[in-house]
């Protein structure tokens, strides 16, 4: 019966093309708006690393001074200081930890007339490829001893590895970058979390580019690589270079921490609390606000990755798909109202209501099919538009194939939605008018 | 009261030409009870239409009340429309969204009355006709007869010099449709004119006088009962 | 006229005047609230920095790998700079420490009394040592710019962030000074805690944007000073003759390459191009926005147009009779306006409160502004006269059938 009404749904579509036309196009664009939107929105606050977002979390003191302090305002320094840094490293908390910083420096190029190209890049401690499941292509991340050794080594990027060395494996050469001369031990594979979690505050762009290198956290103190990222100093302005922010109380940190489950976290939580009542006393953290504790996607919720413009728009345009469907509805009750007489003979003939049910529900389906498929075309289209306007739209306006299905899902539950009306009208046709008024 | 001379009524329809009504003439005085009958095709329906001024014709002659309606314009011939003739056709056609009341006040709104004269006119006509109580009643309520009923006030309501049935009882049974006839009865007796089309045979025998139309002409039998038996 | 039965009858067919007037609906309430988006994204996309004629001008980072000592690095500074400024189409150049609207700058928290504990302001901070006015081309309303005598040096062994003289922004004059007009001569305190420096305000330019170019006054909050940064990698604006930019961007770039005997990294930057891209968002924004406005419009008008168009064919015998009993075309057109309008207002004022709704929920959780009653007055009477405008052609083609359609049937 289904294939019986699915080619009475097609054949009906196609005897009024130009109905059929305009129905489709009306769905079509409504579902292409909002689904351009809900892609990017999708993208935007995609989880980066669903196995594991529950149990990486950042710590939030706020560890400024008395000046220009309002309680319970939220403070604007989500970074940690080098102490409290250093402490908390120490301090074994929680299954796995580790801090970052952002560097930018610059690298000779293999292209000598290219003179020396721009890199940027973070220290961090070798805990960082395992807490954020890094998959590396050749070597690996550097052990605990060339930390503690402040050994020359460093992680590249694949794009980077490609930049300076071209397609071969450089683990084991020289790389010069800045000052100083590093030994290359480890490539990464392919990894792009869209956003950059682990380093969303001073990392750039939380969608384009990527990391081009990773050095350890003790050489990069050691040799006095500058902090590049955002800074905040609300006590003395410090001494310049890092062995200024050191000294002082500015926030230049990026810390994680990795529980072993989530069951773990109100531990882990009571381990902060302690540590900062304890600094208290140490006379350091005058503030009295809460501490806290965030998970990846709250990390991202606080920080507002997904801006209230990309909200907005997916609203507005979710707004605009129910004004199609409205339309819809009055050109479907239009087309179904023209059948009468039909519904009337096969009423006559036989079928039940819910068998004229069937059959209308079916036809709107069909354009839901059909609405879909051109609705995904101008989705793509839209996407493509919007990946032209900006950098980050670029890497982030594309239609992955989650939000496919989710494109058909949409159009054929709007033009049910739509048919329902119309389908319920035809059903209330009674045969005997019908056959009567030949 | 009504009179047409020679009038044609020619329908072109890409190559086709259709004579519907050919050096067609009827004379009607005022009070006269007159039936139109005809077979299927003869140009019944034509004749009704131009004589109501809802068609025009080829060529002819046309004199309604006076009124020579040739070079009327559409304005001109809804105006004569409204204020000289009423209409009763066959299915009703009550507008089915409006009550009784808000259905006989059609007609009157073109005509420009204010709501009080309104109100008295349609008052007056559903009482004529039996069925003032039933004023904010919904044509689907109604019986076949009383709708029929309810055409009549409306057609009446405007105080019209001539009503032109099409088929009146046509949609009713014979003890709805004997009604109806009685009433249209009584308002030819006293003083309306009134012009009907009928396929009835004997309808047309109780009318005072029958014009029989063939092939768009009229017929030179004026009353053959045999002949209107067997067609 | 015969409002009455016409909206009675309305009332006995509600299904399709009911689509109309929720299509109407929801067209002006998402209207509404996208034009003044649209609006707000515009405007705030629009704002001049402060730099006219920002398409000349443009920034270049320059850093070699030495290590080099104070001096060596002010030299150096100095050699670029020189390199710079020989080459032909370069009008004024100065090395600077930001740039407005690059998204990347320092902020710092000042004081008017050193007593109080909460900052009057934050503001950004423009360094350099020759006369950003000049290279910027802002425009001095009041004072005067810097002179050579003005100018400190940032100290190696410190970070000098507090020199004793500024130029401000009207904007954070006003924030600074609440009711005055005359900020010249006035002082503030830098930075926060106990022990911080003054400054003397001796200019005030009309106009200067911050690196971040937030919306709103905070992105207005700029100060100059006459600093000059010790840095092996400094940054020099530079504003070219009219028309010459791209042109002398290369070649600045060039001759720094072949000045310099050592390889330099190099990187060129336009305010034309951070503007572009601080603006991104607001613009892509407004455009998806118009093209869903015209769509709105577009689709509200058809579904108007398809249902009086239904209307009609199934009303056909009824305009008959009505013809037939006496309405000139005039009046048929008249009857099917006046339930278009009739339909329409009702759509309007439900999509007018729908729009204040909307709204509401979009300033609530959203950050949006309130819509003003203008947006809301304007749109309704659009769409009144777009339903109008849809709804003419059907109603006369109602208008045009024959009153024989009563006797007939078609």
């Amino acid at each position: 019966m289904f294939n019986y009404y699915l080619k009475l749904g097609i054949r009906n579509l196609r005897r009024n093309p130009i109905l059929t036309a305009l129905m489709v196009i009306t769905l079509a664009v409504g579902v292409a708006a909002s689904m351009s939107t809900l892609t990017i929105l999708h993208v935007m606050s995609n989880d980066p690393i669903p196995e594991k977002s529950a149990r990486l979390l950042v710590p939030i003191i706020d560890s400024a001074s008395l000046s220009g302090y309002v309680p319970g305002e939220r403070t604007e320094r989500q970074l940690m200081n080098y102490t409290d840094t250093k402490n908390m490293m120490n301090m074994n908390i929680g299954a796995d930890r580790t801090a970052i910083y952002s560097i930018r420096t610059y690298t000779q190029s293999s292209d000598p007339s290219l003179g020396l190209v721009n890199a940027a890049g973070i220290a961090t401690t070798a805990s960082y490829f395992k807490m954020f499941d890094v998959p590396f292509k050749y070597g690996s991340a550097w052990s605990v001893d060339d930390e503690n050794k402040t050994a020359k080594v460093l992680v590249l990027s694949s794009p980077a590895s490609e930049k300076y060395f071209g397609q071969a494996n450089p683990v084991g050469q020289t790389l010069r970058m800045g000052n100083d001369d590093y030994q290359v031990i480890g490539v990464l594979a392919n990894w792009n979390p869209l956003p950059h979690y682990p380093n969303l505050v001073q990392g750039g762009d939380h969608f384009v580019g990527e990391d081009d290198f990773y050095v350890p956290f003790a050489t990069a103190i050691a040799l006095k690589l500058g902090a590049t990222g955002d800074v905040w100093c609300s006590y003395a302005t410090p001494k310049p270079g890092v062995e200024g922010l050191m000294d002082s109380e500015c926030v230049w940190l990026q810390f994680w921490i990795e529980a072993s489950s989530t069951a773990q976290i109100p531990q882990i939580k009571e381990q902060l609390d302690a540590y900062v009542n304890e600094q208290r006393k140490l006379g350091r953290i005058p503030r009295h606000e809460k501490n806290e504790l965030l998970d990846v996607n709250d990390w991202m919720e606080y920080l507002q990755i997904v801006g209230n413009d990309n909200k907005i728009s997916t609203w507005l345009a979710f707004g605009f798909l129910a004004l199609c469907l409205v339309n819809t509805i009055g050109l479907l009750l239009a087309k179904f109202s023209s059948r009468a007489p039909e519904v009337g003979v096969r009423r006559a003939l036989g079928a039940s209501q819910a068998e004229i049910f069937k059959q209308f529900i079916t036809e709107a389906a069909v354009l839901g099919v059909v609405g879909g498929i051109v609705g995904l075309l101008l989705s793509c289209a839209c996407l493509w538009v919007i990946s032209l306007q900006t950098k980050q739209m670029a890497v982030i306006a594309h239609m992955d194939g989650e939000m496919l299905i989710v494109t058909f899902v949409i159009s054929i539950c709007a033009s049910v939605l739509a048919g329902l009306l119309p389908t319920w009208r035809a059903c209330q046709v009674t045969p005997a008018i019908q056959l009567k008024s030949q | 009261m009504l009179t047409m001379n020679n009038l044609s009524k020619v329908y072109r329809t890409h190559m086709i030409e259709t004579h519907a009504l050919r050096g067609f003439e009827i004379h009607v005085k005022e009070g006269e009870f007159v039936t139109v009958t005809g077979p299927s095709g003869s140009g019944k329906t034509s004749f009704l239409n131009i004589a109501g001024l809802l068609e025009v014709f080829t060529s002819g002659e046309y004199f309604l009340d006076g009124v020579d309606v040739k070079n009327l314009d559409d304005n001109a011939r809804s105006k004569l429309r409204n204020e000289k003739l009423g209409f009763i056709f066959q299915g009703f056609n009550l507008i089915p969204d409006l009550n009784l009341f808000d259905n006989v006040d059609v007609p009157l709104r073109y005509r420009g009355y204010n709501s009080k004269e309104r109100k008295d006119r349609i008052e007056h006509a559903l009482e004529q006709v039996g069925l003032a109580s039933r004023m904010k009643h919904y044509p689907a309520e109604l019986s076949g007869g009383q709708q029929q009923r309810v055409a009549i006030a409306r057609a009446l309501a405007g105080s019209p010099r001539l009503l032109l049935a099409d088929e009146p009882t046509g949609n009713l049974d014979t003890q709805m449709a004997r009604s109806v006839m009685e009433l249209l009865e009584d308002i030819n007796s006293k003083g309306t004119t009134i012009l009907m089309v009928t396929h009835d045979p004997e309808l047309a025998l109780r009318s005072q006088r029958n014009v029989h139309i063939i092939d768009g002409q009229v017929s030179d039998l004026v009353r053959v009962t045999s002949s209107l038996v067997a067609a | 006229m015969e409002f009455r039965p016409i909206f009675s009858a309305l009332l006995r067919n509600k299904v399709a005047p009911v689509l109309v007037a929720i299509q109407i609906a929801l067209s002006l309430a998402i209207l509404t609230n996208a034009l003044y988006i649209i609006e707000l994204r515009l405007e705030t996309a629009s704002r001049p920095s402060g730099l006219p004629n920002e398409q000349d001008v443009f920034y270049i980072d320059v850093g070699s790998n030495r290590d080099l000592s104070t001096q060596e690095k002010l030299d150096q500074q100095a050699r670029f700079e020189q390199t710079i400024l020989a080459v032909p189409g370069v009008l004024s150049a100065t090395e600077v420490n930001e740039m407005p609207m690059s998204q990347s700058g320092l902020i710092d928290s000042i004081r008017v009394d050193p007593t109080q504990t909460k900052s009057s302001a934050g503001t950004t901070v423009y360094q350099s040592s020759h006369s950003l006015i000049k290279t910027f081309g802002l425009n001095l309303i009041a004072g005067r710019d810097f002179t050579e005598a003005d100018v400190e040096q940032q100290n190696p062994d410190g970070v000098t962030l507090e020199p004793s003289h500024a130029i401000i922004s009207v904007a954070l004059g006003q924030r600074l000074f609440p009711g005055q007009t005359n900020f010249v001569g006035k002082h503030f305190y830098w930075g926060e805690g106990a022990e911080t420096k003054i400054a003397e305000i001796v200019g005030v330019v009309e106009r200067l944007q911050s690196p971040d170019a937030a919306s709103g006054e905070r992105g207005e909050f700029s100060t100059l000073v006459p600093l000059r940064k010790v840095s092996n990698t400094p940054t020099f604006v530079v504003r070219a003759e009219p028309g010459q930019r791209d042109r002398a961007m290369a070649d600045v770039e060039s001759a720094l390459r072949k000045a310099d005997g050592m390889p330099l990294r190099i990187k060129n930057h336009t305010v034309s191009g951070d503007r572009k891209q601080r603006y991104g968002t607001e613009m892509t924004m407004a455009w998806m926005l118009i093209i869903v406005s015209v769509l709105l419009v577009i689709i509200t008008a058809s579904g108007i147009v398809g249902m009086t168009s239904l209307w009609v064919s199934q009303r056909r015998k009824q305009i008959g009779v009505r013809r037939a009993l006496g309405a000139r075309r005039i009046d048929i057109l008249r009857y099917f306006i006046t339930e278009n309008l009739i339909i329409s207002c009702a759509g309007v004022v439900s999509g007018a409160l729908l729009a204040v709704g909307l709204n509401q929920f979009l300033v609530s959780q959203l950050e949006l502004t309130k819509l003003p009653a203008e947006y809301i007055f304007l749109g309704a009477l659009a769409f009144v006269m777009l339903g109008l405008g849809a709804a003419y052609a059907p109603s006369w083609r109602a208008a045009s059938i024959s009153p024989a359609v009563a006797t007939r049937g078609t």
